[in-house]
């Protein structure tokens, strides 16, 4: 979990409506609404930081323990690889 | 440099002529029941033996074969054929109508056969002006607004809906059924005005409108059916082009869902809730 996660830009295109980010998979033309707390994990995902440092980041700006959060900050980071849109640096 | 009007483009491409002989293209390979599209072509080979070909910048010519009547011409080139012209020169056709109000068009999209035409009709009753039926062509050159085009079709109506909104019926639109043509109680707008809202007619309990928001506006206009496809067709996007042009419809423009029961004795008071909201638009934040 010391490795950093990077976007992966060339597979998928983003867009914002209202207050939701939406991302087209490119290969297989499904997209995908984030919102709220998903979000958040999105936007601190940027090449350098790592699972932890990303759920430390998410927990500081909700006000709750790490701890708390770790294992759905983990889940999401990991569906978003799996839909490539997200991988290990 | 001044830049032609939508409208004006589509008077001038919409020009019919009438020829003997079959079109000359590679086109008249279309089967029956079918058409073909791209980037400057479109051709239709009808059931009825109507041959309809354009080609951008020459206008539309068209073919009767044995069986093809004046109705079946006007329903094609009213019909797909303008959404196809339309979508060659780079507009973008809807399957909705619509009302005007306040210098802004409504817009109501659904299936056929969801009441669209019917609705319209009866907000021209109750005093909104219908500005198209069935098909609604948007002019999207300019990124800070969409512009509507006002309709080039009249509207048709069955029976049911003929006497639910008072419009005064004429013509059959089809030989062997009851639809037919017919002018609206209230008056067309027939200016090319801003689309304020996109509405979509769904059938269920109690009558309302709700706001659509965020990804669901996607979904939505991912559903959106055959005037869509020839956009498609004619524009030859690519899915990232297609993405960015919904995502653009997505985010600038209002979007709603009026779910309301399909109930003759309850169609007027439920065409009122939708006066009420549109004539709230701009007024409520909603």
């Amino acid at each position: 979990m010391t490795t950093a996660i990077i976007k992966c830009p060339d597979r998928y295109i983003d867009t914002t409506i209202d207050d939701e980010i939406v991302l087209l998979a490119l290969d297989s033309a499904d997209f995908f609404s984030l919102t709220g707390t998903s979000i958040s994990i999105w936007q601190l995902i940027d090449g350098s930081r790592t699972r932890a440092e990303i759920t430390s980041a998410v927990a500081a700006e909700y006000g709750v323990a790490a701890s708390e959060i770790e294992s759905e900050v983990a889940e999401f980071i990991d569906q978003l690889v799996e839909g490539g849109f997200a991988r290990n640096a | 440099m001044i830049r032609e009007s939508a409208i004006d483009v589509m008077r001038r491409e919409m020009q019919v002529v009438r020829r003997e002989t079959a079109p000359d293209r590679q086109d008249c390979a279309v089967e029956k029941g079918s058409y073909s599209i791209d980037r400057e072509n479109f051709f239709l080979h009808a059931d009825c033996g109507l041959k309809i070909s354009y080609r951008k910048g020459s206008g539309v010519s068209i073919q009767y074969g044995e069986n093809t009547t004046a109705l079946d011409e006007r329903l094609f080139i009213d019909g797909t054929t303008y959404a196809a012209v339309a979508s060659i020169n780079g507009f973008f056709p809807v399957h909705a109508s619509a009302v005007a109000v306040e210098d802004r068009v409504f817009a109501f999209t659904a299936e056929s056969g969801a009441g669209k035409s019917t609705l319209v009709a009866e907000l021209a009753r109750q005093g909104l002006p219908m500005f198209c039926d069935d098909s609604l062509v948007l002019d999207l050159r300019d990124e800070d607004c969409i512009l509507a085009l006002p309709g080039n079709k009249q509207l048709k109506l069955w029976p049911d809906a003929l006497a639910l909104t008072g419009a005064a019926p004429q013509g059959l639109v089809w030989e062997g059924e009851d639809k037919r043509y017919a002018e609206p109680s209230g008056e067309m707008d027939r200016r090319t005005l801003p689309l304020a809202e996109l509405c979509f007619l769904e059938e269920g309990e109690p009558a309302a409108i709700e706001p659509v928001i965020g990804a669901n506006r996607l979904r939505l206009f991912q559903d959106m059916d055959y005037v869509t496809d020839i956009y498609m067709g004619a524009s030859e996007l690519d899915g990232h082009e297609q993405f960015r042009l919904m995502a653009r419809l997505a985010r600038d423009l209002k979007i709603t869902r009026f779910i309301r029961p399909r109930d003759a004795s309850r169609f007027r008071a439920d065409a009122e809730i939708m006066v009420r909201h549109i004539f709230s638009y701009g007024k409520t934040g909603s």
